[in-house]
C-alpha cells in the first residue's frame, strides 16, 4: 500500500513537472532538489537543443554525442550546485558549452579557440544525421572558418535563438562584445556564402 | 545574401530513435529506472482517456452534416452535404485498366497467339501484306504477287507478246474463279473487295499516268471488279519514299507480272498456271515468329544518311578539343633544368631549420576564400572594440562610463572573460 502510494506520489509530481514552466522547473530544483523525475524533465526538455548546440561546435555526430551525455551527467551530479541566479536553460547550455570545449581539448591539447578549425569543414559532409539542405551545409563549412568564440555567439544566437542577455551571462562577456562578435560572424560567413554561391 | 533576413534552417536533424536511446543509455549508466515512470505515466494517460471516451455523445450522420460542407461549383457558395440526397445519380466510373508493352515502339508480332489470327474475318484473311524487300528478294512471293496483284489488268496493249483477245481472257478468268473457294460468293464482301481495289487504284495512280493504255484495259477491269478476288495484295509503301523509288517499285512487280501474265499465254495453257499460282496462295499462314521478330510500329526506319566517316571526323575532333581544354587548365610547368637547379640548392640548407613549418589543413578549395573571408572586407567598417584585462577590478563609476558609451554606440569594450576557463558551476 505504501508503494503504492508511493507511486502515485512520483506519478502526480512526473505530470506536474511535465506542465510546468521553466522558472517554476528552476524553483522546484531549487526547493526540492534534482530527483529521477525532475532529472527525467530536464533530459526531455533541453537534451535535443544541447545536443543540436553542441553538434553545431563540434561537427562530429559522436563528439556531440559524448559532450552531451556528459553534461547531462554533470547537471545530475552538480545540479545542487545550481544557484538560480540564471535561468535552468542557460545553465543546462553552459555546462554543455564547457563540456564541448573540454573534449575539443582532449582531442586537440594545442588548440587556439581565437583561430578557425577549418579541417572540421571536411567532417561535415560525411558524418550522420545530416538534413540535406544544401544551403545548410554551406553555412556550417562556413562557421567552421570562424574564431571559436565568434562561432559560439553565432550559434547561441541565430540557431539556439538565446538574448544578448542569457548569452551575456553563459559566456561571462559583456553584451557589447557579443554584439561585435555577432556582427564580425555574420558578416563573414555572408562573404563566404557569396562567394561559394 | 542577408543572414539576418533569410534564416537557414539546421544542418543536422537526428531521428527521435536516437534521442530516445541517447535517454535510456544515459538513466541506466546513472542508475535511474525511466520505465518505471513512463509506463505509470502511460496508464494514467490511457484512464483519463476512458472517462472522456464515455462522455462523448455518439455521432449523428442522418440528415444534413452541418460541419461537412462543400462548395457549389456554379455558385461558389458553400452548402452542407446531405447523403441521402448526394448518393442519388452518382455513377461509379470503373478505374480504366490498360496493359501495354515495356517499350510500346515495339511490338512483338511472334508473341500474337494463334487465337487472334483464328478470329479474324475471312475479309481479313484475304489481306496480305507485302513488303518491298519482300518483293525484291523472294521470287516466290512474286509470282504469287504476279498473279494476285490486280496490276495484271494494266498490261498495256501495246505489247507484242499478247495476242490474246480479250473474249479468251475473260474466259480464263470466269473459269478460274469459279474453281476458287466458295469464300467470296457473298454480294457483300465483293463490294469491300472493290473499296479495297479502289484505294490500291489510288496509291497507284502514278502507274496511270506514266501508261497510257490503261483507259483501253478498263473493261477487263470492271470484270474483274465483278468476279470475287481470293487474294487482295497491300502493297506496304514508305512514306518518306521518292518518286523514283516509288516508280521502281511499283513497276518492279509489274514487270515480273508482265513476264509471268504473258509467257503462260505463249505456254500451254492459262490455267495450268494459274491452278499452280493458287496452290502457292493457298498456303496457310505462317503464326510463327518472323525473323526480325520485333519490328517497329512506326513502319519502316530507313537507315541514317550520315556516313560513317563523318562520325569518326566528329570523334576526333573532340579528342583534339579535349587534349587542348586538359592541356590549357593545366598549371604552367618548370623547366626542368630549373627544377633539378631548385632541388640541389634546397638539398643544401644554409642553416638547421629549427622550427618546424606548419602545414597549411586548409583544403584547396577553400585556400581561394580564406583570405578573402579572414583579411578582405569590402563595405565592412571595422567598429570601435576595445579589450579590457583588468575589467573585474574596474571600479564601479568606470564599468558604468564604459557601459554609456556602449549604449551610445560609441565604443565597444571586449571584456575579459573565463570563458575558457574551467566551469565554476557555482558562478551562476
Amino acid at each position: 500500500m505504501s508503494t503504492e502510494s508511493h507511486n502515485k506520489q512520483n506519478l502526480s509530481r512526473a505530470q506536474v513537472l511535465m506542465n510546468c514552466s521553466e522558472e517554476e522547473l528552476s524553483q522546484s530544483l531549487l526547493r526540492d532538489g534534482v530527483g529521477p523525475e525532475l532529472f527525467a524533465e530536464i533530459v526531455r526538455r533541453y537534451q535535443k537543443q544541447i545536443y543540436y548546440h553542441c553538434r553545431n561546435l563540434l561537427v562530429s555526430h559522436d563528439d556531440a554525442d559524448d559532450a552531451v551525455q556528459n553534461a547531462l551527467i554533470k547537471i545530475w551530479q552538480n545540479a545542487a550546485q545550481f544557484k538560480g541566479e540564471s535561468l535552468l536553460r542557460t545553465w543546462v547550455y553552459r555546462i554543455a558549452t564547457n563540456e564541448s570545449i573540454n573534449l575539443i581539448r582532449k582531442r586537440k591539447p594545442t588548440i587556439d579557440f581565437d583561430e578557425a578549425q577549418p579541417e572540421m569543414a571536411e567532417m561535415i559532409s560525411e558524418d550522420l544525421y545530416l538534413s540535406g539542405d544544401d544551403i545548410a551545409l554551406k553555412l556550417q563549412k562556413a562557421m567552421c572558418f570562424l574564431p571559436f568564440k565568434q562561432k559560439l555567439v553565432f550559434t547561441l544566437r541565430y540557431f539556439e535563438h538565446l538574448s544578448y542577455a542569457d548569452i551575456s551571462l553563459l559566456t561571462s562577456t559583456s553584451e557589447g562584445a557579443l554584439k561585435a562578435s555577432y556582427h564580425h560572424a555574420m558578416k563573414k560567413l555572408e562573404i563566404y556564402l557569396n562567394v561559394l554561391r | 545574401m542577408d543572414l539576418e533576413n533569410e534564416k537557414i534552417g539546421p544542418a543536422y536533424q537526428a531521428p527521435d530513435s536516437y534521442f530516445k536511446e541517447s535517454e535510456s543509455r544515459l538513466m541506466q549508466r546513472l542508475g535511474i529506472d525511466i520505465n518505471a515512470i513512463v509506463v505509470e505515466s502511460v496508464s494514467v494517460k490511457s484512464e483519463v482517456a476512458v472517462i472522456q471516451s464515455n462522455e462523448r455523445p455518439p455521432l449523428d450522420t442522418i440528415g444534413v452534416q452541418k460541419r461537412a460542407r462543400k462548395q457549389d461549383p456554379i455558385t461558389s457558395k458553400s452548402l452542407g452535404i446531405n447523403k441521402e440526397l448526394d448518393t442519388l445519380g452518382n455513377v461509379v466510373i470503373a478505374p480504366l485498366t490498360f496493359t501495354t508493352n515495356e517499350n510500346p515502339e515495339w511490338v512483338n508480332f511472334g508473341a500474337i497467339p494463334a487465337e487472334e489470327n483464328a478470329s479474324q474475318t475471312p475479309m481479313d484473311q484475304q489481306i496480305k501484306k507485302v513488303s518491298f524487300g519482300d518483293l525484291l528478294s523472294s521470287s516466290d512471293t512474286n509470282n504469287a504477287i504476279s498473279h494476285d496483284a490486280l496490276p495484271v489488268i494494266e498490261t498495256p496493249e501495246g505489247e507484242s507478246t499478247v495476242e490474246m483477245p480479250l473474249e479468251i481472257l475473260e474466259q480464263e478468268l470466269i473459269s478460274v474463279s469459279d474453281e476458287i473457294d466458295p469464300i467470296v460468293e457473298t454480294h457483300e464482301e465483293t463490294e469491300i473487295t472493290a473499296e479495297v481495289l479502289e484505294e490500291v487504284a489510288i496509291e497507284s495512280a502514278i502507274v496511270d499516268v506514266l501508261i497510257d493504255e490503261v483507259a483501253e484495259v478498263t473493261p477487263v477491269v470492271f470484270e474483274l471488279d465483278v468476279k470475287p478476288a481470293d487474294n487482295v495484295v497491300v502493297h506496304e509503301v514508305p512514306e518518306s519514299i521518292g518518286l523514283d523509288e516509288l516508280e521502281s517499285y511499283i513497276i518492279a512487280p509489274q514487270n515480273s507480272s508482265r513476264s509471268e501474265s504473258v509467257n503462260p499465254i505463249k505456254s500451254e495453257s492459262t490455267l495450268s498456271k494459274t491452278e499452280q499460282t493458287l496452290e502457292v496462295e493457298e498456303k496457310p499462314m505462317s503464326l510463327e515468329a518472323p525473323q526480325t521478330a520485333f519490328a517497329p510500329i512506326a513502319g519502316r526506319q530507313n537507315e541514317t544518311a550520315t556516313p560513317g566517316w563523318l562520325g569518326i571526323a566528329a570523334a576526333l575532333a573532340a579528342v583534339v578539343a579535349a587534349y587542348f581544354i586538359w592541356t590549357a587548365i593545366q598549371p604552367p610547368k618548370l623547366d626542368t633544368e630549373q627544377v633539378v637547379l631548385q632541388q640541389e640548392e634546397a638539398t643544401i640548407p644554409e642553416a638547421p631549420l629549427d622550427e618546424t613549418v606548419p602545414t597549411d589543413t586548409i583544403p584547396d578549395g577553400l585556400q581561394l576564400v580564406e583570405p578573402l573571408i579572414m583579411e578582405e572586407m569590402p563595405k565592412y567598417i571595422e567598429p570601435n572594440v576595445y579589450s579590457i584585462i583588468d575589467a573585474a577590478e574596474m571600479p564601479e563609476r568606470t564599468k558604468q562610463a564604459l557601459q554609456d558609451l556602449e549604449d551610445h554606440g560609441i565604443a565597444t569594450f571586449d571584456m575579459e572573460d573565463e570563458l575558457f576557463e574551467e566551469l565554476d558551476l557555482e558562478s551562476l
